[in-house]
């Protein structure tokens, strides 16, 4: 009887149901997230492999891990990798500040919405279809600056990934914060550097972090773009498979992973933190 | 007495190119007086925190000029103006401490650190915020936050300082404690306070003078009392305070009374101010304290006239009475509950109401 009466009252609240009630929900959720991360964890334990083959487990050992420092291709790898992130992180951000900032605080103009598409589609277009137009571009004007040309093509597709969490702060903040500096005797200039810089901050670093999470991610545009000597890690990987499987691609591999995971992490924690900072 | 702020003429329009042009402010003159507490009152949209923002700087006036101590301000960018801004929701710095908020306009001016220092304790004291200098604005309560909104609006000494509704996110008790506050900041200070609201308490309760606005237009410019007992329009005495509106046609007057009709036959009598003659259609009110209930005692009717009651609202210490009085005449009046607590009237008592002729007013049309 009690029951009859409180199942329409919980329907009323719009209590929400336990997902353990539609059956077999659970045991989807951990197959599907077993196919998601088995390969990656089977990858890093294999890492670990003392054996030569990449599939047959030989006891537990760190030689792949030495074997791959000590590679100087490998270490030529990881340096250019470093050095293209690096400077297309340097240079994709403070584009993306500055498109961010006109966009969000240049008042109404001729082309905005037009400009806002155009700065994240490269979001969506494949990024084959970049890859073989930046090609075709580079050998069209006879550009060949080695490095150089992967560096120009990592800043132009991360733009759009350093704008998006950099207008997303800028859209979330407060106007009269700006205003307020300015009936505080701060000249427009002083303005951005005192007040609305500062604001941005964490949306500029979590901006970066993408864009360098991306660019050291990166695999079609680098191998298009990349000539002889300017091999990036990924690329470098991919060239050793080719070469036949050892654990050394497992070491290699799960540091890119570590790394990645380590930048996420860092972007992850600003952005909470971001959060509370916010809320006044 | 010298002129703080004169607005001469001042018209505002809102993206004057498009087709959604909006005049937010039509031809505004009104002169506000050095050391003066001036308020802009109004409801939302009226144009009072356009004026404002005129004044601060934030917008351009699209005609007409606005002059600060008798000079020019128009060309001046909102840093070069001797004024500061409490903003509505106080827009303190969030990544700096209390203090540094309060030192940001007089870091800004270049003043010398020790004089930096001093000031920012002086006004920290005075908004009583002086130990809480190193919280951060949102370790805060929305009180502490206005005092230290007032503190840096403060601290750089502006000549005019706008307030913006900088009430309106407190809640009732600290609002009314908040608002001597202010009042006495202002006495202190000596600084011309320009204060918009839409709380016509707030405004009769702080200021020296208010002009009430409607619709980009002033409607009246004038002293608490003035604004309160001689509203020029029915706007202003509809939006000051509660009113009975009474319309109605003179039907006869003498050298001291008017005598209206109002409904089929009612007649009320009110003074004569020489503005008017028989048959004018007029607007008549008549504040609800100014009208006296009593028990109706038929016998011995003293110009008291009958009514009933058909509505009460018990407000603690007091009731507001809606009565019937026929002929499609309805007033609100108030009354104060007895010393045991008990109303002393109940709906559907017959009840004898009585005013005088001064407290009916003529409302200019």
């Amino acid at each position: 009887m009690s029951d009859q009466i409180q199942k329409p009252s919980t329907r009323k609240g719009k209590k929400m149901l336990p997902v353990g009630h539609y059956r077999g929900l659970s045991s989807w959720t951990i197959a599907f997230f077993i196919f998601l991360y088995l390969p990656i964890i089977v990858l890093i334990v294999y890492s670990f492999n003392a054996n030569r083959m990449v599939m047959n487990w030989g006891g537990f050992g760190i030689d792949w891990y030495l074997k791959a420092f000590n590679n100087s291709d490998i270490q030529k790898a990881v340096w250019n990798s470093l050095i293209v992130a690096t400077v297309a992180t340097v240079f994709a951000t403070a584009i993306a500040t500055i498109g961010a900032l006109v966009l969000a605080r240049g008042g109404n103009f001729r082309g905005k919405t037009v400009s806002l598409g155009l700065i994240t589609l490269p979001l969506m277009v494949p990024e084959i279809v970049t890859a073989v137009a930046v090609l075709i571009f580079f050998s069209a004007i006879g550009m060949n600056l080695g490095l150089g040309n992967v560096i120009i093509a990592h800043i132009t597709f991360c733009i759009p990934f350093a704008f998006m969490p950099i207008r997303a702060r800028l859209e979330g903040m407060d106007t009269t914060l700006e205003q307020a500096g300015r009936d505080l005797y701060a000249s427009q200039w002083e303005t951005f550097r005192f007040v609305t810089m500062p604001l941005l901050m964490p949306g500029i670093v979590a901006g970066a972090m993408l864009a360098f999470v991306i660019s050291m991610d990166d695999f079609i545009i680098t191998l298009m773009v990349g000539g002889a000597g300017s091999t990036t890690l990924p690329v470098y990987i991919y060239s050793m498979i080719r070469r036949g499987l050892t654990p050394e691609i497992n070491a290699v591999s799960t540091m890119l992973l570590l790394a990645s995971i380590a930048i996420v992490t860092a972007y992850w924690i600003l952005s909470r933190k971001t959060q509370t900072s916010t809320e006044h | 007495m010298t002129t703080a702020v004169d607005i001469r003429g001042v018209t505002k329009i809102y993206s004057p190119d498009s087709n959604q042009a909006v005049k937010a402010l039509d031809n505004v003159s009104l002169t506000i007086n050095d050391n003066e507490f001036f308020t802009l009152l109004g409801p939302s949209g009226c144009g009072k925190t356009t004026l404002l923002r005129l004044i601060a700087g934030f917008e351009q006036v699209s005609g007409g000029e606005i002059m600060l101590f008798d000079e020019e301000i128009e060309n001046l960018e909102p840093n070069r103006r001797p004024v500061n801004t409490v903003f509505q929701h106080y827009a303190l710095f969030p990544h700096m401490t209390v203090a540094n908020n309060v030192a940001f306009g007089l870091e800004r001016l270049k003043k010398p650190k020790p004089e930096i220092k001093a000031t920012v304790e002086r006004v920290l004291t005075l908004v009583k915020m002086k130990e809480l200098g190193d919280r951060r604005p949102n370790q805060l309560s929305g009180g502490q936050q206005q005092r230290v909104a007032l503190a840096r609006a403060l601290a750089p000494s502006p000549k005019v300082l706008l307030l913006d509704e900088p009430l309106s996110a407190l809640d009732l008790k600290l609002r009314q404690a908040m608002r001597e506050e202010l009042k006495q900041l202002q006495r202190e200070t000596g600084i011309t306070f320009v204060f918009v609201t839409h709380d016509q308490e707030e405004a009769l309760a702080m200021s020296d003078r208010i002009a009430v606005m409607s619709n980009g237009e002033i409607q009246q410019i004038g002293k608490p009392t003035d604004i309160y007992e001689h509203p020029v329009n029915r706007f202003v005495a509809d939006f000051i305070g509660d009113t009975n509106f009474l319309d109605g046609e003179i039907v006869d007057l003498n050298d001291d009374l008017l005598t209206c009709r109002i409904g089929a036959q009612s007649l009320f009598e009110t003074e004569n101010s020489g503005h008017h003659k028989v048959g004018d259609q007029v607007t008549l009110f008549l504040r609800p304290e100014k009208i006296m209930l009593s028990v109706l005692d038929q016998e011995n009717d003293s110009g008291n006239r009958p009514g009933k009651v058909k509505n009460l609202v018990y407000l603690g210490n007091q009731a507001a009475y809606t009565v019937d009085m026929g002929d499609g005449i309805e007033l609100t009046a108030q009354a104060r509950p007895r010393e045991d607590g008990e109303l002393p009237f109940a709906i559907g008592d017959p009840i004898a109401v009585s005013f005088s002729a001064r407290a009916l007013k003529v409302l200019a049309q």
